[in-house]
Order: structure tokens, then C-alpha cells, then sequence
């Protein structure tokens, strides 16, 4: 019997997709995020990671509006700020995002870090995966920490006068580490734009960075099923009885509907 | 069988068991995910909204609504009548820096605790090498994470809820002169101290002690002397800030004070 020609809608959506797909390859990367098997028994914990993600986009987003604004200067920055939050329409939508977005992403962080750590899952073959996140606690709190300065507040500033000395203290490092987070010697107008600077490009750039290894990670090791789960890693199990339930939304690719079980 | 050959083997069979028994992240798992994240940006407006509706233009106490103010006033490097208070996921440490007391253990809470923390949690994976995931079966490593987490619990909410003394009163700096026997002459130092240096020291039970800073009621008779205080001062040792840009004969008034300062039955 020979087969119908694909209907014009299909056409229309997949030449482009074809097109993309023969040039990079890129359709079927999609594809296999997408599709790619995860254990049928992960919950609501699992989800932590990605609103974790999510929170680090709101903050992306409203942060890059933020930069089109402020100005990272000690003279004009305070009321740059004001400005921002008095003025301009939905400035303070965009600011109050970004300062308790800040707070959500560090609990999220905290709470999917609890998440790993209950199940086990940092265990092999994921400890890199847990080292890495790990230094995304730390580059997430740091930008806390520079974010803080950024209003030119008595608050931030004094808080980062002794956040900055504080970190002077430390043995051998410690005068280097001032030098480096003061722009000099002393605190000083070099302080700000080194910390907007910090605080705009090179830490999120490198959670960026990170955040993608993660993630690379967590598709290629797969996420690991909840330690309670009802088949213990390694012992034979007769398949489950064939279901249905994925047809239900209808999405699901035609091939996998009989295995899948939800 | 080795214990690599174990674990290799017990990995191999996850993976094929998610093969076989597993559901396509889309739509299930992405389903969760969408609903958790719209969770977490409605938490986030509501938040943004709160604080501003609740707050108005002015600076600080006066503009501040429950989830605190817009922004306190400019900064200033020339006052410091101004507790240094970090964002609120820094408070465990900064509590941490009131128990450990001057001067042996300060360097403890400043870098010591926090290092400690950081190298054990980056190792986790490297101390706890066994294959057992159940948190039942696993009593050492869950009571310890529970202990942590209900430690920088209760010393996030202590550093949030101590009690701080904005400056001491007329009263108190009456009882300073009693109690200490100061002259008259450093009256002036100790109404500049009163405002500017009880954020962070105690004297005679006056002011909060915040960042490690010791008790100055009896550093006069440490046999420094006023130059030295106001090179302290200059300085800003430790955790202290630099009170450089104050005027020169501020400093030199808060030093004679400092100098007077004998303890209580001395000088
Ligand atoms: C932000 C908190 C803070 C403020 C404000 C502050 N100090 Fe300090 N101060 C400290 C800390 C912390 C130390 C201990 C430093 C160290 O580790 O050596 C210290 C140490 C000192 C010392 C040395 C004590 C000794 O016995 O060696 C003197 C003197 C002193 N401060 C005086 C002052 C005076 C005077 C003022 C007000 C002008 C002041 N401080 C304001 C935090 C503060
Ligand atoms: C910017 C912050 C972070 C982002 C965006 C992020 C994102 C994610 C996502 C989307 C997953 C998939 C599974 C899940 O959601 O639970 C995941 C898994 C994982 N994360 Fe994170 N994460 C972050 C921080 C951390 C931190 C702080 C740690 C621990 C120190 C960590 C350790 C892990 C580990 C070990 C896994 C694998 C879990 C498994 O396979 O079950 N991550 N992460």
C-alpha cells in the first residue's frame, strides 16, 4: 500500500525542522532531551533542580533590564536606583524581582541540595555532578554577596566594608583577596564598578557555565530513581504488565506509548 | 566481586531498567517541572509586590513595610551610626561571629567554620562511598546533614533576631563615668564612641557585641596609648572597618576616652 503523502501543515512545520536538522543536527539533540527516559517513579522533589534553573532565568532576565538602568557609579548609583524603583514603569516590578528572586534562588538551591542529599544521589557515578554543584552554592552565594553593594545603600555598604575585611583575615590569602575584591588597597570608587562588574558578568557567566556541565551531567548519567524505590538497583524484575496511560496527553512519541507506565 | 565491579553493575541495570520501565521526560516529568517553575515565578511577583505596595519612597525604618524598605539611606563612608547587616542567608555566619569570642577564636568563625563546612561538603561524595541510598539505613550521614541544617536554622534565626543597640544612651554613658571613674575631659570620646562604636563593642554592658568585636570597658589599661587608639582606629584591624575619613580630632577625642578606659575599680 503505498504510503500518503504527508498533509501540507506537516510539510509546513517540517521543512524548516529538516532543514535545521541536516545543517546541525540540533533537531535530534532536542528530540533526546526530550524523549529521553527518566525512572517512572520520580516526584514532585525532582522538580527542585529545574525551579532552581528557573529562578536563575528570572534573575538573568531582570538583571540584564536592571544594567540598562543603574548606573555602577558611587556619585549616581543610589539614585540610579530610586529612579529605578520610583520612576520607571514597573521598575519596581523588575527590581523587586530581581532582589527576592535572589533570596528564592539561594533557598531553591538549599532546598534541591537537600533533595540529592536525602536520596543519595551524589553517590557514583554522580560525585562530580554534586562537586560541581557545590561550587554553583558557592558562585550563587557570592553573587548575593555583590549583588548587596550594587544600591550604594548605608546597608550594602557597610555590610560589604566588613564582608571585605572579614575576608581579609584569612591566613596567606587574605591581603590578596582584599586587594582583589577592593579594586586596591582601600574601599574605594574602583569597589563598585569592580563588584558590578563581578556581579554582572563573571560570576553569572560562570554559573553558566556550570549550570550547562550540570545539566549536560544529569542527561547523560540520567536522574537517579528515589532510593525507596520498588525494584533495588540490580536485581532481576519481571517486566510490568503493558499500559496505556500514555496515550492520554496524546504527546507522547507513538513508539515508546506501550512501554511507557506513569 | 570487587566493589567498583558492583557498583558498575548495579548502574548497567538502572539504566536498563529506566529503558525498560521508564517514562519519556516529556511530557511527564516536564509537566511537573512547568507547574513547580510557574510556582516559583508567582512566589517571586507576589514577593516583588508585597515589598513595594508595602513599603513607601523614604529611606530606611520610616519607608519600610513588612518585608523591610526600598533602600536605606546613601551610603556614606563618613558615618558609620549603622549596624553592618548582611542579606539574611549570611546570618548563620554572622551570628557565628558573636559566639566565638575575641581574640584566640575569631579567625574560627571568620574562616575556619566555613572552610571546614566547604571541604567536608565538597568531599561527601568521596567519604560516603557506599552503594546504600536509603536514608534509614544510612543513620550517620542523615543525622549529621539534619544537625547541620537544624544548626544554620537556629543561627540564621538568631543572627536575624538579636538584639542590636543603636548607640547608647545619655544614661548609659552616665553610668560609664560612675562605674569607670573617667575624667570629664573624655566626655566628648564617649558620647562619639556612644554613637559610633557600640554597634559592633560592648562597654559596661552597653551595645551589642557583633562580629567578634571585644569588650573595650578596660582597654585603657592594655598600656596603649592615645596615638596608638587612633591608629587602631586608622587601621580598622580585622573584621573592623577603617574609620580613616572621620575628622582627625574625633578620633583624637574617642582615644582619650579609650586611654581613660581602666575597667570598673581601676584607673
Ligand atoms: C563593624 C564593627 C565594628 C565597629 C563599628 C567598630 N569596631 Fe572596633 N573592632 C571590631 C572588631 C571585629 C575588632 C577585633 C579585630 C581583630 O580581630 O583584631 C575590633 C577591635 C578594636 C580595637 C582593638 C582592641 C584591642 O584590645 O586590641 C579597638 C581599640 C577598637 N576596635 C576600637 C573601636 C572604636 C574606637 C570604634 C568606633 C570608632 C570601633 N572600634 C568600631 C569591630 C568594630
Ligand atoms: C544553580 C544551581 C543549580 C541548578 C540550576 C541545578 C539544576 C539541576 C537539575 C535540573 C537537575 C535534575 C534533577 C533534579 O531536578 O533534581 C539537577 C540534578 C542534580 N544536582 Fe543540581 N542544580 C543546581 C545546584 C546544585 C547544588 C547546589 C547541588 C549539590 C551540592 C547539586 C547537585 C546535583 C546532583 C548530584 C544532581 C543529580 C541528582 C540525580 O541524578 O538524582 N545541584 N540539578
Amino acid at each position: 500500500m503505498a504510503r500518503r503523502p504527508p498533509s501540507l501543515l506537516r510539510r509546513i512545520v517540517n521543512y524548516p525542522l529538516d532543514w535545521i536538522e541536516e545543517r546541525s543536527g540540533l533537531i535530534g539533540g532536542v528530540r533526546y532531551f526530550l524523549f529521553r527516559k527518566v525512572p517512572h517513579d520520580t516526584n514532585w522533589a525532582h522538580t527542585l533542580g529545574s525551579a532552581t534553573l528557573t529562578a536563575f532565568i528570572v534573575q538573568a532576565l531582570t538583571g540584564a533590564i536592571l544594567a540598562m538602568y543603574y548606573r555602577p557609579d558611587p556619585g549616581t548609583a543610589y539614585e540610579s536606583i530610586q529612579k529605578i524603583t520610583n520612576e520607571l514603569t514597573l521598575g519596581w516590578l523588575v527590581r523587586g524581582m530581581h532582589r527576592w528572586g535572589a533570596s528564592v534562588f539561594i533557598i531553591l538551591m538549599f532546598l534541591h541540595m537537600g533533595r540529592v542529599f536525602l536520596y543519595g544521589a551524589y553517590k557514583y557515578p554522580r560525585e562530580l555532578n554534586w562537586v560541581i554543584g557545590v561550587l554553583l552554592l558557592v558562585l550563587g552565594l557570592f553573587e548575593g554577596l555583590t549583588g548587596y553593594l550594587l544600591p550604594y545603600d548605608q546597608t550594602g555598604y557597610w555590610a560589604t566594608v566588613v564582608a571585605i575585611n572579614i575576608n581579609g583575615t584569612a591566613p596567606i590569602l587574605g591581603p590578596f583577596l582584599v586587594n582583589l575584591l577592593n579594586g586596591g588597597a582601600d574601599f574605594g570608587p574602583e569597589t563598585l564598578s569592580r563588584f558590578y562588574a563581578l556581579h554582572m558578568l563573571l560570576v553569572p557567566g560562570a554559573i553558566f557555565a556550570l549550570i550547562g556541565l550540570h545539566l549536560y551531567l544529569v542527561i547523560r548519567l540520567g536522574v537517579s530513581s528515589p532510593p525507596w524505590s520498588d525494584r533495588p538497583a540490580g536485581d532481576a524484575m519481571p517486566l510490568p504488565p503493558p499500559s496505556r496511560d500514555g496515550a492520554r496527553a496524546g504527546l507522547v512519541r507513538p513508539g515508546a506509548r506501550r512501554r511507557v507506565r506513569s | 566481586m570487587a566493589r567498583v565491579d558492583e557498583r558498575r553493575q548495579a548502574y548497567a541495570s538502572y539504566k536498563e531498567d529506566v529503558q525498560r520501565r521508564g517514562k519519556p521526560f516529556y511530557p511527564y516529568a516536564m509537566f511537573h517541572d512547568t507547574v513547580m517553575s510557574v510556582v516559583v515565578v508567582a512566589v517571586i511577583v507576589a514577593l516583588a509586590c508585597i515589598w513595594y505596595f508595602d513599603s513607601n519612597e523614604e529611606p530606611g525604618e520610616e519607608g519600610a513595610g513588612i518585608l523591610g524598605p526600598r533602600y536605606t539611606e546613601k551610603a556614606d563612608p563618613g558615618t558609620i551610626s549603622f549596624i553592618p547587616r548582611p542579606d539574611w542567608y549570611f546570618f548563620f555566619l554572622f551570628y557565628l561571629l558573636r559566639i566565638f569570642k575575641w581574640p584566640e577564636s575569631v579567625i574560627l568563625a571568620t574562616i575556619g567554620v566555613p572552610t571546614i563546612l566547604l571541604i567536608l561538603l565538597i568531599s561527601l561524595p568521596f567519604l560516603d562511598r557506599r552503594r546504600e541510598r536509603r536514608p534509614l539505613r544510612r543513620p550517620v550521614a542523615v543525622v549529621a546533614g539534619v544537625l547541620v541544617m537544624i544548626s544554620m536554622g537556629v543561627l540564621t534565626y538568631k543572627g536575624g533576631t538579636v538584639r542590636e543597640a543603636l548607640g547608647a544612651t545619655a544614661a548609659e554613658i552616665d553610668t560609664w563615668f560612675q562605674r569607670n571613674n573617667l575624667p570629664e575631659e573624655a566626655r566628648p570620646g564617649a558620647e562619639f564612641f556612644a554613637e559610633t562604636c557600640t554597634q559592633c563593642h560592648t562597654y559596661l554592658g552597653s551595645g551589642s557585641a557583633n562580629l567578634g568585636a571585644p569588650d573595650l570597658s578596660a582597654v585603657g589599661a592594655t598600656g596603649r596609648n592615645v596615638e596608638a587608639f587612633i591608629q587602631i582606629m586608622r587601621e580598622g584591624p580585622g573584621a573592623m572597618p577603617s574609620f580613616a575619613t572621620q575628622p582627625e580630632e574625633n578620633l583624637r577625642a574617642i582615644a582619650v576616652f579609650l586611654e581613660a578606659s581602666k575597667g570598673p575599680g581601676g584607673g
